[in-house]
This record gives structure tokens, sequence and C-alpha cells, in this order.
């Protein structure tokens, strides 16, 4: 046991710097997630929790809005929320893409011709728009519905995983153990799942990391903007957009969600820069 | 020739991907299942409004008959009016697309300097602590959500060190000061935004550069560093950072939704925001196919420049 | 050495690893007289590159000279301020890469990348003309305007060269300039360099892992090991009397080109930089070594005129290099045809055909070689005939019946018969896979019988091709590029196929390493009598496996027949230059018997190496497609000449053996 300890030890050592803080904020960002509900000091619509707008506390340690709300409760409720649907809507989105990209990528011909194009298209339509709108379409009845949520950010990752995931299959597919793996006849599948598939693996984490490190700023927009979870719920993005109507009073209000969001995605950041580097890949950090 | 069929070919493949957006588009707004006179209409939707309405908007058509007639309109220039005002949808875009063009051009004057002056220092000062402190800066910044960089300016430059106006409201009668005072905050984000994307891109393209056979051939050869840098490094670090510009571009359509919002200032983005609350179809088809069609376009330009910028292609 | 042009003293220098300092040149001192060549060798990763760099002061963010000093003529390189090292780069000391395609800015024409140079150090920049003229490059406006890309490699290399001589330096250092190239470039430019040594009298310094090269060129040569000089001598003395093991070894591997049939010792091993021992660095590859080596530092020791070497056992060990191997038999019989192409033409898109109408047959057990320089179709043949690309025309058949010509639409049985091996391992063997897990596909797929004990074919194929059993548990990085190939073969083997095609196997490894894979396939040929199609450009290596060699020039087979054959006049014109070509070591370069390589079209009437042929008949090559000629001893050449006019040109500029 010791000496396993040991040895993970050694190995977190050798990790890069960007890799150990992104992963020790992150550690930090799920203890929260998991056990906050259990230790939040008052429950996310609770109100009464303070006097309204009455700033900074010892009983309030990120002040109170102008519902009488908790805002530290609030955002440590939030946590799990964020977390869930951006993980789930990436790995949805991963899923979906990783499969098309590659299988179009290897495949070739006019079924790759036909999902690039389309992929295409739908990467152009800048990512926020895309998401509005699709959100519009679900329509009235589905609105501030999580799963809504998830599905939209899988369905605006899917399509850049997707371009990512057969330039990669393009790239595996012409090294020579391909080349010999067809001259052996096997099955396009058993070429992806043996020859193609573990060769991507490493881009494809790079890929979801850093795509997971964008989800909750998505959702945070959405919910900024009113598209995205309804009130009460206590989504980073909706609290600073309400917050943000008392701005002059009472701008404190803003910093707590906007500190939790700010610090999540600088931590899945640096994890990515540093998983990246691991990997031996390259990676660009941003939305575009 | 071969250029010119090469750049012939971007634009067609730019062509049939816009026409395939407006496929997309239409079908996600009025062919998925629902009914779209009861989402327009919402819950105060009746029987005889709803009718009414469906007639109006001739959805008892087919699905096919009413893209075509939509896209005809669109090539024609007539993406006919808005459901809630009843003004041409044009008459309506006009003005705002204006105002969200000055917003980009003044974000664009600011963008290149905030990613050209910290990209050279860093790559001059490469793996020392400007280079380190520099990259913790961008990428602290990179992390903010654009809202979130929005309100923390808002908060320094009108509670803290109030200087500029929170609510950037403009309209025809704006003068050019008042113009210029309104978008400082929001162009500042923007270009902020753009920048730390493409510092990080500019500094380690700079430095792949440097470390080329033909930079160090150039120094081998006994030419002094400043020719070294500035002739035989930084121009081919660019041409990479032309497609992070195109990138950055096609960025600033989606950011202006939030940002124009956070600011309140009357552009193309905000215009979005309301028209889907007021489930404005038409207004809001026109404003997405205009934001696919700049994102395109930044593209294709891109890709043409790549393709005439590169000697390999134009042979000189 | 008093009088030096350049000395070097206890150079040690440190390349930085993530945040650690790795020493990688360690206490390097030699010297440079005015005028003198001198080479420098070693294995990749040896240090060789980085000392050489260090002669032009150069300094990298990543790079620390630990002590040392590097100085010229009295002045100090190491600490100089940057621009008083400006005025003595390419000034006084100049520098052509290893890579020129990299090394020439991609964006600027090459006229001006030469100017710009002159313009630094107050030069005429009236000379480019002159300079290109120099180098043998054309002296005209049109040709200097044009951009890297738009030149040949060898025409690249000589741009480098007209720029390193651009302001007639004292010394010239090359890093490896010849190594990117083709063998006929590599034997003009290595012409080139000698020539112009001779007219301009500098110095250089000349960095190789070919020490046949060096033999060619060099004064004297010092040998580098895991960035420690192990010995260094006049060059006529290192390889009469090499005294380190390493270089012992070095000298050993070389294969020889000459009719003796001498193949290359591997030398065993591998260099693993992370585990060297605090004394030899060589102690763990060393036949001599004694367990007192690792821990005892080697300084150099004077033993003769010129003559140091870094191991304290030089007098108790043998001069000679490791002795010559006995000759190979080869039994010709007339072996039943395995595989028989006929008339295969093959183009890529709507270009000219890049193979046309090459015919060829294999018999059981036979070694048919293809040679030619790159671009000559050579993997191409193997590309369709294995089925990866359809041939625009022509037929291949295995065992008299006819393939398809994509393998997706082959049987099994055919698609097992014939196996590829490629010149890359490390391309060839997926990465994320291990060893034993590759080896075992073949066995699922075409012994779906065997499959339940593949563990022990595994082992089998293994020990078939010398590694250990526990190879199968590994993944491919962490095998050597040697080790990675021998499973690239084993894997073919699986298969049980009738023709292995060998791709340029061996180009990608180590000259060292090189012979260790190529007596394998010998005892493979000789053990299992499988028909081996070997495709190589180096003429010494082909001698040593090949039953029979066809020469093919853009395409085409110029010249085919029996190995002696080959090798004995009459010669095809191309086939001459590319024996002339073939480096020998100890022999000084000759003019090649092969005129500018020019951006020539193929010649679809003529004869395809009309424009290049020194021995042209005149029109009648270029307008008439010349007559397939043959010996009584089966040798068949595609010329205009007659075949006693061959044999007499090739008897008047022999290919000669060396001393």
């Amino acid at each position: 046991m010791a000496g396993g300890q040991g040895r993970a030890g050694v190995i977190w050592r050798q990790m890069p710097l960007s890799f150990r803080i992104g992963a020790v904020i992150l550690a930090l960002h799920l203890v929260v997630a998991v056990t906050g509900p259990f230790w939040a000091p008052y429950g996310y619509s609770q109100m009464g929790a303070g006097r309204p707008l009455s700033g900074i506390s010892w009983q309030n340690l990120m002040g109170v809005d102008q519902l009488g709300r908790d805002v530290f409760s609030r955002v440590v409720h939030g946590s799990h929320i964020v977390i869930l649907m951006s993980l789930s809507g990436t790995l949805l989105g991963l899923l979906v893409g990783a499969t098309v990209g590659l299988f179009s990528g290897y495949v070739g011909g006019w079924v790759d011709v036909v999902i690039q194009r389309l992929t295409e298209a739908l990467i152009s339509i800048p990512f926020l728009v895309l998401a509005l709108i699709a959100i519009s379409a679900a329509g009235v009845e589905a609105a501030g519905n999580p799963v809504l949520v998830v599905l939209v950010v899988a369905l605006v990752y899917a399509p850049r995983i997707a371009r990512m995931a057969r330039a990669t299959a393009i790239d595996i597919a012409t090294r020579d153990h391909v080349t010999v793996a067809r001259l052996r006849g096997e099955s396009a599948w058993s070429v992806m799942w043996r020859e193609l598939l573990p060769n991507a693996s490493g881009v494809l984490l790079v890929e979801f990391a850093l795509r997971a490190g964008y989800a909750p700023v998505l959702i945070g927009s959405l919910g900024f903007l009113g598209f995205g979870l309804r009130p009460p719920s206590p989504e980073w993005g909706l609290m600073i957009s309400e917050n943000r109507a008392m701005l002059i009073v009472s701008p404190v209000l803003v910093l707590g969600p906007g500190l939790m969001l700010a610090s999540l995605v600088v931590g899945l950041n640096l994890f990515t820069e540093g998983l990246a580097r691991v990997l031996g890949r390259t990676v660009r950090l941003g939305t575009r | 020739m071969a250029i010119l069929r090469m750049i012939i070919g971007r634009i067609a493949l730019a062509g049939l991907t816009l026409l395939l957006v407006s496929l997309i588009v239409f079908s996600m707004l009025e062919v998925l299942p629902g009914d779209v006179a009861s989402r327009i209409l919402g819950r105060d939707a009746t029987p005889e409004t709803l009718a009414l309405l469906r007639t109006e908007l001739g959805l008892n058509d087919p699905a096919v008959l009413r893209y075509l007639h939509w896209i005809g309109g669109l090539l024609t220039g007539d993406p006919g009016k808005s459901l809630v005002s009843q003004r041409p949808v044009t008459d309506i875009l006009g003005p705002r697309i204006f105002n969200t063009l000055m917003l980009s051009a003044y974000a664009f004057v600011l963008y290149l300097p905030l990613t050209l002056i910290p990209a050279l220092v860093q790559a001059i000062r490469r793996d020392r602590a400007t280079d380190h402190v520099l990259s913790v800066i961008t990428l602290v910044l990179l992390s903010l959500p654009d809202f979130l960089l929005a309100t923390i300016l808002l908060m320094v430059f009108v509670i803290y060190l109030p200087v500029l106006p929170a609510i950037s409201l403009v309209d025809a009668s704006s003068g050019f000061w008042e113009y210029l005072r309104a978008m400082t905050l929001p162009a500042l984000t923007l270009a902020i935004v753009m920048a730390v994307y493409a510092v990080r891109m500019l500094r380690d393209n700079l430095i792949e550069v440097l470390d080329s056979d033909y930079v160090r051939m150039a120094e081998l050869k006994g030419l002094p560093a400043r020719r070294v840098l500035l002739r035989h490094a930084l121009p081919n670090a660019l041409v990479p950072t032309l497609n992070v510009t195109a990138l950055n571009l096609a960025y600033l359509v989606g950011g202006v939704v939030v940002v124009e919002k956070v600011f309140s200032y009357p552009g193309f983005g905000s215009l979005l925001v309301d028209s889907l609350q007021l489930r404005d179809l038409p207004v809001i088809e026109a404003t997405v196919m205009i934001a696919a069609l700049v994102y395109i376009l930044a593209n294709l330009v891109a890709d043409v420049a790549a393709i005439l910028l590169n000697p390999r292609l134009t042979g000189g | 050495m008093t009088g030096a042009l350049m000395t070097v003293e206890g150079l040690s220098l440190a390349y930085r690893q993530g945040p650690n300092w790795q020493r990688v040149v360690e206490d390097v001192s030699f010297a440079i007289a005015p005028g003198e060549v001198l080479g420098l060798v070693g294995e990749s990763g040896c240090g060789k590159s980085t000392v050489a760099l260090q002669l032009l002061g150069y300094r990298h963010p990543a790079l620390r000279v630990l002590a040392g000093r590097v100085t010229l003529q009295g002045q100090t390189l190491t600490g100089l301020p940057r621009a008083d090292l400006d005025r003595l780069r390419g000034r006084r000391i100049s520098f052509v890469p290893q890579n020129p395609t990299t090394a020439l800015n991609p964006g600027i024409r090459i006229g001006a990348q030469i100017e710009e140079m002159l313009a630094a150090h107050a030069m005429p920049r009236a000379d480019t003309a002159a300079l290109f003229d120099l180098v043998g490059l054309p002296p005209d406006a049109g040709f200097r305007r044009r951009y890297p890309h738009q030149l040949s490699g060898g025409q690249q290399q000589r741009v480098c060269i007209a720029m390193a001589l651009a302001c007639h330096p004292d010394l010239v250092v090359l890093d490896e300039p010849t190594t990117g190239l083709d063998v006929t470039t590599q034997a003009q430019i290595v012409t080139l360099l000698a020539d112009l040594r001779l007219r301009l009298g500098m110095s250089m310094v000349y960095v190789t892992h070919d020490l046949t090269l060096l033999s060619q060129i060099a004064d004297r040569v010092g040998v580098m090991y895991a960035g420690r000089m192990v010995e260094i001598a006049p060059t006529a003395t290192l390889f009469r009397a090499p005294r380190h093991p390493y270089t012992q070894g070095l000298i050993a591997s070389i294969p020889g080109a000459d009719g003796d049939g001498a193949k290359g010792q591997p030398l065993p091993g591998l260099l693993r930089r992370e585990d060297l021992p605090p004394g030899c660095p060589f102690q763990p590859r060393c036949h001599h070594a004694q367990p007192a080596c690792a821990s005892a530092v080697q300084p150099m020791h004077n033993i003769g005129p010129d003559h140091a070497v870094a191991c304290w056992r030089w007098d108790s060990l043998p001069p000679q290099p490791a002795t010559a191997p006995t000759p190979d038999q080869r039994d010709t019989g007339n072996p039943a045809v395995v595989l028989a192409v006929q008339g295969l033409t093959v183009a890529y898109g709507h270009a000219a055909p890049v193979v046309r109408e090459v015919s060829l047959t294999l018999g059981a057990g036979e070694t048919l070689a293809l040679v030619g320089e790159s671009g000559s179709g050579k993997s191409t043949i193997a590309r369709a005939i294995s089925g990866l690309i359809a041939p625009a025309a022509g037929s291949i058949a295995l065992r008299g019946a006819a393939l398809a010509p994509l393998v997706r639409a082959r049987n099994p049985e055919q698609r097992r018969l014939v196996q590829l091996v490629f010149q890359n391992p490390d391309a060839s063997l997926n990465p994320r896979a291990r060893i034993g897990s590759i080896l075992r596909r073949p066995v699922d797929c075409f012994f779906p019988t065997d499959s339940p004990h593949s563990e022990g074919l595994v082992v089998q194929a293994l020990d078939a091709v010398r590694l250990e059993a526990s190879y199968a548990g590994r993944y491919a990085d962490q095998l050597s590029g040697g080790e990675r190939q021998r499973v690239a073969i084993a894997r073919a083997l699986l298969a049980r196929p009738d023709i292995l095609l060998c791709d340029e196997v061996l180009s990608a490894l180590d000259v060292s390493v090189q012979a260790s894979v190529l007596d394998l396939l010998q005892r493979l040929k000789h053990d299992s009598g499988i028909a081996m199609l070997f495709i190589s450009h180096d003429l010494a290596v082909v001698r040593l496996v090949a039953d029979r060699i066809a020469v093919l020039f853009r395409g085409e087979v110029m010249e085919t027949g029996p190995t002696a054959q080959v090798f004995a006049p009459p010669h095809h014109p191309y086939t001459h230059a590319l024996l002339q070509s073939v480096p020998r070591p100890l022999q000084r370069p000759q003019p090649v018997a092969s005129r500018q390589t020019g951006p020539s079209q193929p010649n679809i009437n003529g004869c395809a190496y009309a424009a290049r042929c020194a021995w042209k008949v005149g029109a009648i090559c270029d307008t008439t497609r010349p007559p397939w000629q043959e010996t009584p001893q089966g040798l068949g050449l595609r010329c205009h000449l007659p075949l006693s006019d061959l044999t007499t040109l090739a008897e008047r500029t022999p290919v000669e053996n060396p001393a």
C-alpha cells in the first residue's frame, strides 16, 4: 500500500505544474459539488437568510440577494448542477461527434462529403446563436429543462468534435499500420476499433477536457440571457444575471457566482493544458 | 489558373454551406415538431388566434413550398415583415447592423495592439518571469466568460472609477463622441476576449518560428537580431495567426449577442435576443442567416488570403 | 596545435529537458588547422551537431555552455556579445545546414537570401551571380528570383553552400549536408565540396553519421560517442588502425559495395542516454569491457602523430576492425514463377504515369532487387502488387492466377500470400498495441483455427527474428528501430507468405542496425525459401541480398539481370552512374558520369534517361524509344548504344575497387 502511494506520489510530481494546479482546483470543485448540499448553511431558495442586500458577513459569506437568499449557499447548491450538466452534455457531444467523425474520416467517399458539409454548416452558425435557436425551437414547454440544456451543449459540441475526429482519422488512416490492416482485409469497423480509436484516444481526451472547460461558460451564457435554467435555480450564469440588477447597490453579489464559474473554468483549462502536455499534444484553449 | 480554380472552388463550397445553413435554420425553427403558430403565441394562444396566425403565415402550405418562398425572399433582399411591429425586417436590421459594425471596427482597432505587443514581449522573453506572468494573465482572462468580463469591466469603470456610462444607448441623433464613449466598454470587452485567444497562439507561432532552421540559418549568416525577428520570424508567424483572426471575427458575431445585451447596446446581437424572446420568426431567421454569412465570409477570406500568401501556391 | 585556425577546449554543454539540464556534450577538445577538413562522426544523438553549432557561437534559451571555450585565432566566441558574433558569423565562419528545405526561408527568394547576407557583411551584391555559377547553379536572374520550394533538394543545398561561401570564410561548418539527399545528388554534392575546397582552400568541419563519406573528404576524423570524443586521428590511420572499440565497430558495420560480398557487422546494443555509466560511456556495448571501465573516466591518450584515443586499454586491443564474414552462397536454378508482373503502368490521377510498362518475374525462393533513386517508381510497384493502388494497365499474376487490382477485391488466400514490410517501422506498428497483439492479428485473420494457440506462434515468430518472448508484452516505443523492423518482419512471416515485399526496409535505420536486419533477411531467405522483392536505393546492400536486379529510372526498367551480370560491364549508362556514385571507404570522389539534374519533363517518346545521360548518342535518344537488348548471360538493357560500345565505355571509366 505504501509502495503504491509512493509510486502515485512520484507520478504526481512528474506531472506538469499546470496539470497539478488544475487537478487541485477541480478536486475542490468536485468536493463542493458532491458534499455541498449537505453542509450549505441555507437552502438554495430559502428566503430570510439575512437582510436583503446587506453585504458580506460571517453569516453570509457572499452576501444576501434582493430576495433575502444567502448567495454562498446558492453558489454551493449550484455547483453540482453546473458540473453535472457540463460533463453530461460534453460526453454526449463526444460520443456522437467522435463516432461520426472517425467513421466519416476513415470511410471517405461521398459519405464523408455529406457528413463534412453538414458539420461545416452547423459550425458556421455561431455556437451561442445555434444554442439559442435550438432552445427556442424546442418550444415553451421544454424551456428551463436541464435535459434540454444538456442536449443543446451536445448539439453545439458534436460537429466541432466530429471535425477534429475526422481530421485525426484521416491522419491515422494514412499510417502504415493501418495499411497493413487493410492489406489483411480487415473490416472498416475492426480497423476503426483496433487501429484508429486507440491512436485517436489522446486527441479525443484532450478535446473532451477542452470542451468540458467551456460547457460551464455556455450554460452560464444561456442562463445569463434567460434561455437556460429558470429561477429559482442556483445556476451561476442565471445568478450573475439576477444579481447584476443590483450591481450599483451591492456589487459583491456577482462576485460569488463569478468567482466560482471563473475558478472552475481556470481549473479545467489548466488541467487540459497539462493533460495535453502529458499526452504530447498541443491544444488551443479558447471557445472558437 | 490553378489558383483561380482553387479560389472559385472555395467560394462555391461557401455558397453550399450557406444553403445548408438555411435548410438547418428553417427546419429547426419551422419544421421541427411543435406548431409554429402556438410557439409564437406561447401560452396565451386561443384556437381562434392560432388559426388566424396560421393562415397569415401560410402554415397550411407544405414545408418545401414555405422554404422556397422564404429562401426566394432572402435572395431577392426581402426577408419579410416583423410579426411584432409589422415593419419590414430590412428596416429593423439596417441601423442595428450599422451599430454592430461600428462596435466591431472599434473592437478590432483595440485588438491589434492588445495581441501583437504581449505576444512579441513573451516570445522575446520566453521562459522568463515576464513570459510566465503574461501566460497566467492570458489564461485567466481566457477562462472568464464574456458576460462576466463585461460585468467586471462595468464594475470597475462605472462604479469604482465612474468614467464611462453603464448603459450604451445610442441612436441616430447621437454624436461621434457620444458613440465612442458608449462603445468603449463593449468594444474593450470584445477586444480583450479576442486578443487573449490570439496572443497565446501568436506567442507559440513566434517561438516555433524562432526555433526553425531558417531563423537559425539567418542568425548564423550574421544578420542582426532585429532583422532576424522582423524580416525572417514575424512574417512567417503571422500567416497562421491570420486564421486565428478569422476565427476571432467569427467569434465577434456570437460575442456581440452577450456583450451588447450586457451593455444594452442597440446592435444586431441584442436584436437577436430580443426577437427570440418575442418569437419574431422572420427577424430571427434573417439575423441567424447574417451571422452565418459573416462567419463563412470570414473563413473564406482567411482561406483565400492563405492561398494568395503562400508562395508555394502562387509560384512567386 | 600551434597556428590553429580554431580550437575547442574542454567544451561541455547541457540541454534543458523540462526543469532539468541534461548534459549532452562532455569535455570535447580539438583544433582545426588552416585549410584542413576535419570530420566529426557518430550515431544520431551523440552531440556532434551540437558541437558544430558551437563553432559559430550558437545560443539557444534551452542550451547552456557548462565549461570550455571555442576560440577563433585567439578570439573567444563563447560569451562574445551578439553584435560581435554577427560580424564573425557568415563572414569568417559559415554554416551549411542538414536540411536545406527547412533552412531556407520559404517566403524569401533565394537570390535575396544571399544578398541580405552580403549586405550584412558589406560585400558587393553583384557577387551573387558568380556564387551561383561557382556551385553549379544557373546564374541567370530568373533563377535567382525563384522561391526555395521551386528548387530540387540538391539545388537547395547548392544555394546553402553558395551562401556559406559568399563572404569567403576561413571555416565552413557542414552539418550532415547530404543526409537528406538522393544517392546520386549526394555524390554530386560531395564532389562539389571536394572541388571547392581545392579551389578555395578554406577549412571545413564536416559532421556526419556516414564514416564512408568522411573517408572521401576529410583529412582527420573525430569519432564521438554519447557526447564525448572517443578517438581522433588522420583519416587513413583511423581506417587502417582504429583503436577505440567503438570506432572499430563503426568501421566493421559498413557494408562493402565491392565484389568480396562483405556485409556489415552490427554494433551490439543501443545507445541509451538515460543509463550511461559514470566512466566510459561505451562500456555497456563494448566487447572488451571490464567492470572497471564503467567507473573510470577515460581521458584522451596521445598514441601517435595526431592520433588520440579515449580508451585505457588501447594498446592491449587488436588494432584491426572486425573481420568480414564468409561470403554468401547462392544456388541458381530455374525456380517456379510465383509472381509475374506484365506491362504494369501506374499513374496517380491524370498525371504522367510514374511506372511505365514494367514487367518482372519472381521465382520461388528468389530475391529480386528493384533499384533506383527516389521517384523512380520502386515503391509504387510494391503498392500496385499489394493492391493499394490500381494499375492503369498491365497484369499481376500470383502463381499463375491474375490478381484483382485492389486488395479489397482479392480473396483472403491471395492477401495472405503477399506480405509487405514498410520502410519506417515506427509508422507500421500500431503504437497503442502490444507487440503480442500486433503479431496475433495475422494469425486471427488468416488461420482462425490456430487462434487458440496463437501465443506459441507469436513466441516462435519472435524467436525467428531473434527477439525474446518477453517482447510480446511491450509496446513499439519501448523497442529500438532495428527491433521494431524485426517485429514488422515477424508479423509478415506469421501470414506464411510466398512473397515478401521489402520496401526500403533498411533506410530508416542507423547504419549499425542495418547490418543486423540485413543478416536476418538473408537467413530467412536460406531457411524458409521465401521469395523477396527487395526495394532499395543502396547498391551495396542490394549486392548482398539479391539474386537478380532490376534498375529503374523514372518508372521504366533500364536494365535487369543476375546480380553479378549487373555489376559487370556492359552497363546501362544509368547503372554505370549509380555504381560510380556508391560511396567507398578511402576513395576520393570522382566526377559522376551524369549531367546536371535538370527539372526535365519525362520523355514520353524517347529514352527516359536521355536528359541526364553522359553517353547520349544524339537526337535519336530524345525521339525514339531505345530497343531492349540482351546478352547471352541473361542481362537485358534498354539503350541505343550497342552492347559492345557500352562495355568499352564502362571499361574506360571503370568503377574502381578500393586498394
